[in-house]
């Protein structure tokens, strides 16, 4: 009698149970996807030798040249093992959606019981009815816990992509120092010769030689702690990248790209950072996700466990009962009031977290923005002002050498204090390349123009 | 040349004072005649008044007068002038009619002069008439004979030119700005009976000093001795024109020192009388011959000699630094110093770097770009090459077909033959140096060894 209607209820729970399965890339597609705009990279799983050796292949083939920004980025993103790590973690949240999907196991009863005048054996097969009515719920909220893991996933791929970034921007930029400190040092070793020549022909005292001596070996000092500065940026990009043995070797561009012919105006910055932020969306799935769970629980609060099975007795010398049977817990002591409460609360928690997080990124986008446009400014005015201007005193001082009315030491002091400036720019300009990386995870995807890889020669 | 402005203003009129308007301000002022041009210009010969042998204002000229009830009449106009002070370099001075130095003015021993002084610039100047014996109100030294002339007010000074004589006039208020930017002007009192110390060509010129910042255009008037330009009537060689005589004419120079330093002039070729200072003439028996004459600050020298031999003969302060343009005084001494490889060096962080000076100062015909508005240290075309020269520096030229009168540069010399220094292409002795000037190398074993002090072990 009630047997065709639990089959039929049994029927429905298996072809919702069908809708979720392990899919081969775990998941990783999806949140991929999601981080592509932002990184445009794919990501990969690595399993097994063949995919790595493919992988490291391509990125050799990125290697052969010098490494730009996007390639960081992209090799970051395939090979970090600590990424790949948050990459399975997809792996565990789809396997639970999976769990989640798959109706609970009946369950079987045998009991016999005999003395020496009869036996008695008791079957039953019984269900969690409850369980059974319930799994709808539970697997939307596992959908949604599933979600939320790529979105975690994604957002540590940007975060990622984000710091890799800022790790590449400081080893061109460090490395470009090294430059600059030593062309102040061959200014002084130029300085330093022609006063030794001069102090050999009688020309300049011993003490004006120890002083541009002394002045050539300082600068020697800041060359070797340029190059230390670039040795451990190196290193940071290096470990960011995952990358050890010979493609730890890699070569880097010798100039940060140039800053852009105007900065990007991205409008209503509040209103991008809030639909396009990760941690915002992932808050507000959090949230989701959290009343779901109150849903659950208001609707299992009285009742936890209902048991619906069928029962089967057979007993010497009388003829074969059969029957269901239903096991219910009383609501006698737990009202379940404790568990509504702890999921409310639990819910209310998320809700205010989605408001801190949507007021932080609300105002890391304002100050992510402001800063990207004073480093602009900044940046804007070493290379139209600061820049032709060095370059117009260092004509003029030339000039002036022409009319014996400076000497080669001034040119040569000039000449170090021009290097200073484009110093300053190329600080100026790595300042930017930070801000506008910072911009970007402010708002959760690129802003304006990307760093292009030509860059004209800076002016020296 | 000279073009004229009527200036009158209400102002300048309304300002003289009441005991001048009774005498000259009925019938107005008389003009004040501008000069646009820095050539020199032809001697003013008098058309009026006492007659006289009139002067040659070296790159300048001589301020025209009017004559009024037997006064000579003149009106200077304080002013900033433009002053070309050669070809290529122009600055922005202080100075009277539209020059710096401003015009010369002649005039006749006895004669009663008026000079009306209008003041167009922006701060009060007076006018002292350096050498002059005049009445101590009209001495021209603000707050000790009158107050200062305010700007946009005019002045009138007066006295009877008593002494035959070399003068000069300049402001004796805030003078060090004033004189430093340009004001000053030369003054002749001629005898009166113009046969007296005659010559044939008579040239005058004030030596002043500028610092200008090359690149600039404006002294920089706090300088008190490093200047870097130094000039005759404000110009600089080669701004500055020859000065010309026939074969045997007498010539006289006037020479007035307004710089801060003492300037030995010189002359080659000639033998020179210091005839006269701004105390008057010296008597023929008291004078010393001389090639240079020391001309001190604030002091006036006139030389005379017989331009007897015909050639190109330089003029010149003899302090070589003087006859040098804007220079770097800081610039170390790079002769002998070996450059090679450190060149290379130095020319890749400066590009377009050339090595100057190793073998001295002299660039050859090496053309440089400069900064705008200034000129080479040592520059100048000559018939055999660059001259090397700059600053107080000019040629005498003396030619026996050169016209009376004619104050045109005759171009260069043209040497009789056998008469200009030449290569010796005989037989050569094995060369001699000393031992220890070779170049590139310090002299050794001539060290000073100091001892130190406390020990008396001697």
């Amino acid at each position: 009698m009630a047997a065709p209607r639990l089959c039929a209820a049994m029927a429905a729970a298996f072809a919702l149970a069908g809708c979720a399965s392990i899919t081969p890339d775990r998941g990783l597609e999806a949140a991929s996807q999601l981080a592509h705009e932002r990184t445009g990279v794919d990501a990969r799983l690595l399993r097994g030798e063949d995919e790595l050796r493919a992988l490291d292949a391509h990125i050799d083939a990125l290697l052969r040249e010098p490494l730009g920004m996007d390639a960081a980025v992209r090799i970051a993103l395939l090979r970090h093992p600590g990424l790949q790590a948050t990459y399975w973690e997809l792996g565990i949240a789809q396997s639970d959606l999976v769990q989640a999907s798959r109706l609970p196991n009946p369950s079987l009863g045998f009991s016999r019981l005999h003395n020496a005048h009869y036996t008695e054996i008791e079957r039953s097969l019984s269900f969690d009815l409850a369980g059974l009515l319930t799994l709808p719920l539970r697997q939307r909220m596992e959908a949604r816990r599933y979600e939320q893991a790529k979105l975690t996933a994604a957002a540590a791929m940007e975060r990622h992509a984000l710091e890799t970034r800022r790790a590449w921007v400081e080893a061109v930029a460090a490395r470009q120092a090294v430059a600059y400190a030593r062309q102040v040092a061959e200014a002084h070793e130029a300085a330093a010769e022609l006063t030794g020549r001069m102090a050999q022909a009688g020309n300049a005292s011993q003490l004006d030689l120890a002083r541009e001596r002394a002045a050539y070996a300082e600068a020697g000092a800041d060359v070797l702690r340029a190059q230390r500065a670039a040795d451990g940026a190196r290193e940071t990009l290096t470990r960011q990248l995952g990358l050890w043995g010979k493609q730890a070797g890699y070569t880097l561009p010798e100039r940060l790209p140039d800053l852009p012919a105007a900065p990007a105006e991205p409008e209503q910055i509040e209103r991008l950072a809030l639909e396009r932020r990760f941690d915002v969306r992932a808050a507000r799935e959090q949230a989701a996700a959290t009343a779901a769970d109150l849903g659950l629980t208001r609707s299992t609060r009285f009742v936890n466990v209902l048991e619906l099975g069928v029962a089967n007795k057979s007993e010497t010398g009388e003829p074969r009962a059969k029957g269901y049977e239903v096991g219910l817990e009383l609501p006698l002591f737990d009202w379940g009031g404790a568990r509504v409460a702890k999921a409310e609360a639990v819910y209310m928690q998320a809700l205010n977290r989605v408001a801190e997080t949507a007021i932080t990124a609300r105002s890391e986008a304002r100050e992510h923005y402001l800063g990207y446009r004073a480093s602009y400014d900044i940046a804007q005015r070493y290379r139209d002002e600061i820049i032709p201007q060095r370059k117009k005193i260092a004509d003029e001082t030339l000039l002036r050498y022409n009319g014996m009315l400076a000497s080669t030491f001034e040119l040569l002091a000039d000449a170090r204090e021009q290097v200073g400036a484009v110093n300053g720019y190329l600080d100026a300009l790595k300042d930017f390349w930070l801000a506008h990386a910072a911009l970007e995870g402010a708002l959760g995807g690129r802003v304006g123009h990307a760093p292009a890889h030509t860059n004209k020669e800076h002016q020296q | 040349m000279s073009n004229r402005r009527s200036f009158l203003t209400g102002a300048g009129v309304s300002m003289l004072g009441a005991t001048l308007v009774s005498r000259a301000g009925a019938a107005g002022l008389p003009e004040a005649p501008v000069q646009s041009s820095s050539a020199t210009a032809p001697p003013l010969a008098p058309p009026n008044g006492r007659p006289y042998n009139p002067v040659v204002t070296l790159n300048g000229w001589s301020l025209p007068w009017r004559m009024k009830d037997g006064v000579k009449e003149f009106h200077l106009v304080a002013e900033p002038v433009v002053r070309e002070l050669a070809p290529g370099m122009k600055a922005n001075l202080w100075g009277y009619n539209g020059q710096s130095p401003g015009p010369t003015i002649e005039v006749v021993e006895g004669d009663r002069v008026r000079i009306f002084v209008t003041n167009k610039l922006p701060e009060h100047t007076s006018i002292h008439w350096h050498g002059q014996i005049l009445p101590s109100g009209m001495d021209g030294v603000t707050g000790l004979n009158q107050p200062g002339i305010a700007p946009g007010k005019t002045f009138v000074y007066e006295f009877v030119a008593r002494h035959a004589g070399t003068f000069m006039y300049h402001p004796h208020a805030d003078e060090m700005n004033q004189m430093a930017m340009g004001m000053m002007g030369f003054w002749v009192t001629h005898p009166k009976d113009p046969r007296k110390h005659a010559v044939d060509r008579d040239y005058v010129l004030l030596l002043s000093s500028y610092d200008i910042e090359p690149g600039s255009y404006t002294p920089r008037t706090n300088t008190m001795l490093d200047f870097n330009l130094w000039t005759f009537n404000s110009r600089v060689f080669p701004g500055i024109d020859p000065m010309v005589a026939r074969l045997n004419e007498k010539v006289r120079i006037r020479v007035g020192n307004l710089t801060m330093t003492n300037h030995p002039i010189h002359i080659h070729g000639h033998r020179f009388e210091v005839a006269g200072t701004d105390g008057g003439w010296v008597p023929p028996s008291a004078r010393w011959p001389e090639v240079t004459t020391d001309v001190a600050v604030g002091q006036m020298r006139a030389i005379e000699f017989v331009a007897d031999n015909p050639g190109d003969w330089a003029f010149h302060c003899h302090k070589s630094h003087h006859t040098m343009n804007a220079m770097g005084h800081e610039v170390p001494n790079l002769i002998g110093v070996d450059h090679r490889g450190v060149a290379q060096k130095i020319n890749k962080l400066v590009p377009g770097y050339m090595v100057m000076g190793d073998k001295g100062g002299s660039m050859g015909d090496m053309e440089m770009e400069l900064p705008a508005n200034t000129l080479p240290m040592m520059t100048g075309r000559g018939p055999f090459g660059n001259l090397e020269m700059g600053g107080m520096f000019t040629v005498f030229k003396v030619r026996a077909d050169q016209k009376r009168g004619d104050y045109r540069d005759p171009g260069w010399y043209r040497n009789p033959p056998g008469t200009v220094a030449s290569e010796w292409t005989g037989e050569l002795p094995a060369p001699h140096s000393a031992p220890d000037a070779a170049p590139g190398k310090a002299p050794k074993g001539e060290a000073m060894n100091a001892r130190k002090p406390g020990s008396h072990r001697h």
